[in-house]
């Protein structure tokens, strides 16, 4: 959170910041809207419910980020400079809630583990040296610019100026990304293995496994959540509750149990969580116009993850981020915490810059925090945990070679 | 303390015995997976016959619209019928699991109805094998229906057909016409009894291979020839659609063919034209089933929906060539007409 700038309001939020009934009145028509978007989506011949329900989980993915403050970076950073592990407990919180329903979705579609296929879209991918250099990259473009690639999409509706930039540097580096693809494929992707955890342990050894790793990380990080205030004991009245949804950030483990469970839905019914295949599909598409993109990319449409396709159209992923946006907006609207963030040159430069090792990374890696990360290592793919290592490991570096203040 | 501690040591323990049991279940690999299970399966019956051809007439298998083709009506009242086995061959992955028709089995069409080393249909052992693990006894009436217009469910049934299968019908409209009219679908995977179904070898008279089309083009066999691909690839304006990766270095089609593009087969909600329209349709380009008819499109699967229409449907004599045009455009030496003149690399 360091690049939020609190007090110094241009007047455009100042005004809103004034009016409590504006920003209600704008929150509810936005949140109004979408649900007459999902409904028409529903009714619109080719698109039905998969585009529906992707927008709808776009929604819940926005209101969990905004309301609970799910931005990768900036729970890498408390732990990293903080020194508090409060926030990280979100992402174990996510990734256990993932874990399990994940293991429920799979028994379902695949009731044979060890069959010698993988569970179908599952974002399961190959374990290399690029994944791994991909991830540094990514952590590093996460210092530089400020947040992830999820992260400034829900931050954009909260007025972050950087957000818009950040994005548009991620889709150079989608483009960078579809020009080293063909090297990096033929040399390590193409031969290196897809690690599936129950294909050797099952579907509940997989997850006891999951389970386990997860508690001794929280358990280890217990160390670093700073001493909690005590609080007196009190009658919860409707002022609280509504305090604790619309002002208050919501509680790390309550966040992120619901993003793992909106994760294990959105697989159910539609496929992984990801936030990064309408943006890499919008690079592809474009490069595809102007006759820059290789001709051939060579195994891309064959592996699973944030699939790119040169697409005319809105993807079920574009109407998800879409509601993505929209709802962080309409909650940050609701909770006051709607406020453009001062642009500079260099701020802007750095965003820019982040943006594009975000994109080469998320390109590489096949998916950003959320497709390759969150879904991955629910879905108990060694894919997910590496890229993880290799993002924390980024940022870590980002961190200490201070990019992200600069 | 202490007279805590049995307590919780019977708990953990009950706990472990827990994963361990749930765990085996997913462990254990599926029969039909592991070459000994397999063998075990397919001790009972007879060892299919995989090297030769029969060319034997076809059996007395049902013909006819009503025989081959079931309403979604149909399908939905007899779901319960342990004589029907209901396969998915759909080509989108997930769209079986994220939901299918309740106790339909799922088939992969690249990996399950064909060889993914020779290019070649699979082996009768291993359709038995996939058949007897989906349920399907020697006297099941096996139904199957998939995404994409059901080409690839009509593949599955040209290859079901071609192994002897006596009774193998086709979902009129498919997935698509199944959704739009709301019916129930079902999220888990059935389990089923292992069926007996015994693969007989390949029936010839289904199945034309390069051989004997060429036979056909030099005049040699008097048979017809339908390419069922888009009109741009018959006249060889285009080497295939956009996006399709498997491409023959030449463009056009086999000399003598006619072109009837698939989808003139279907109403617009994929369901089967009646027997009239399409007698008529096949009729107006001089196939009438007086004599033999070989269709094939560009990889062999599209064209598996017109051959089950003329085959199963007509009841005319006609083989699928599933060599198709990425082996006939492909091979050195043999005619092609090429009325648009494109040419391989030339600007």
């Amino acid at each position: 959170m360091a690049q939020h700038v609190e007090g110094s309001r241009p007047q455009a939020a100042a005004f809103l910041h004034s009016k409590q009934g504006v920003r209600t009145g704008i929150a509810v028509a936005v949140l109004i809207a979408l649900a007459a978007g999902a409904y028409l989506l529903h009714q619109t011949p080719g698109r039905g419910a998969p585009a529906s329900f992707s927008l709808l989980t776009g929604v819940v993915l926005g209101l969990l980020f905004e309301r609970g403050r799910f931005c990768f970076f900036c729970i890498f950073n408390d732990l990293i400079e903080q020194r508090n592990s409060g926030p990280f407990y979100a992402v174990l919180a996510a990734l256990a809630a993932g874990g399990a329903g994940y293991a429920i979705v799979f028994g379902a579609f695949m009731p044979n583990a060890g069959a010698g296929r993988l569970p179908p879209a599952a974002h399961i991918g190959p374990v290399s040296w690029a994944l791994v250099a991909a991830g540094i990259a990514f952590g590093l473009g996460m210092a530089l610019s400020g947040a992830c690639i999820s992260g400034h999409l829900y931050r954009l509706g909260e007025g972050y100026s950087r957000a818009p930039i950040a994005l548009f540097g991620s889709l150079l580096g989608f483009g960078v990304g579809f020009y080293t693809w063909n090297t990096l494929y033929l040399g390590v992707i193409a031969g290196a293995p897809t690690p599936w955890l129950p294909a050797w342990l099952g579907y509940s050894g997989a997850l006891a496994v999951h389970l386990i790793v997860l508690a001794a990380l929280a358990l280890v990080l217990l160390r670093r959540i700073p001493e909690q205030a005590a609080r007196p004991a009190q009658r919860i009245t409707p002022a609280h509750v509504r305090d604790a949804v619309l002002k208050e950030r919501w509680p790390p483990l309550i966040t992120g149990g619901l993003v793992g469970l909106t994760g294990t839905f959105a697989y159910l019914r539609v496929e992984p969580l990801g936030v990064t295949a309408q943006l890499g599909s919008i690079s592809r598409t474009a490069l595809d116009h102007t006759g820059w993109l290789p001709e051939r990319l060579n195994g891309l449409d064959t592996l699973a993850g944030c699939a790119t396709a040169v697409v005319q159209t809105i993807t079920n992923n574009g109407w998800l981020v879409s509601g993505l946006i929209l709802a962080s907006f309409a909650a940050a609207l609701l909770s006051d915490r709607f406020s453009p963030s001062p642009l500079t040159a260099r701020n802007s430069a750095t965003a820019l810059l982040g943006g594009v090792l975000m994109g080469w990374g998320g390109m590489t890696a096949l998916g950003c925090t959320v497709g390759t990360l969150l879904s991955g290592i629910s879905a108990f793919a060694l894919s997910g945990w590496v890229f993880a290592l290799a993002v924390f490991a980024g940022v870590w570096l980002g961190i200490r070679l201070r990019l992200h203040a600069l | 303390m202490n007279s805590h501690k049995p307590q919780l040591l019977v708990i953990v323990a009950a706990l472990i015995t827990l994963l361990i049991t749930t765990g085996c279940v997913n462990v254990q690999p599926v029969a039909a997976e592991s070459p000994a299970g397999a063998q075990a399966n397919a001790a009972p019956a007879a060892d299919p016959v995989d090297a030769p051809e029969v060319n034997a007439v076809t059996e007395a298998s049902p013909v006819g619209f009503e025989n081959v083709v079931v309403s979604t009506e149909w399908l939905a009242e007899n779901l319960d019928n342990p004589a029907v086995r209901v396969i998915e061959v759909s080509v989108i992955p997930g769209v079986y699991e994220r939901g299918h028709i309740p106790g339909a089995v799922n088939f992969v069409w690249h990996t399950d109805f064909v060889d993914t080393i020779s290019r070649d249909i699979v082996s009768a052992t291993r359709l038995q094998e996939l058949a007897r693990d989906a349920g399907i006894n020697d006297d099941s009436t096996v139904v199957l229906y998939g995404d994409n217009n059901n080409w690839f469910a009509a593949w599955g049934a040209w290859v079901f057909k071609l192994y002897g299968a006596p009774d193998v019908r086709i979902l009129d409209g498919g997935r698509a016409k199944w959704e739009a009219e709301g019916r129930e679908l079902a999220v888990a995977a059935p389990t089923v009894e292992p069926g007996d179904f015994t693969a007989s070898g390949a029936n010839a008279n289904l199945r034309a291979h390069l051989a004997d089309v060429r036979q056909i083009v030099e005049g040699d066999v008097d048979a017809a020839l339908i390419d069922i691909r888009s009109p741009a690839e018959f006249e060889g304006t285009i080497f295939a659609p956009e996006g399709f990766q498997e491409l023959a270095v030449r463009a056009g089609h086999i000399p003598t063919a006619v072109n009837v593009p698939w989808a003139q087969a279907v109403n617009e909600d994929g369901s089967f034209k009646s027997v009239e329209e399409l007698r008529e349709l096949y009729a107006s380009v001089g196939v009438d089933g007086s004599r033999p008819v070989v269709v094939y499109c560009r990889i062999g699967e599209r064209a598996s929906h017109t051959w089950f229409v003329l085959s199963q449907i007509l009841g005319y004599d006609a083989k699928l060539y599933d060599g198709s045009w990425t082996e006939w455009g492909n091979t050195v030496g043999v005619p092609i007409e090429n009325p648009a003149g494109t040419i391989w690399g030339a600007q």
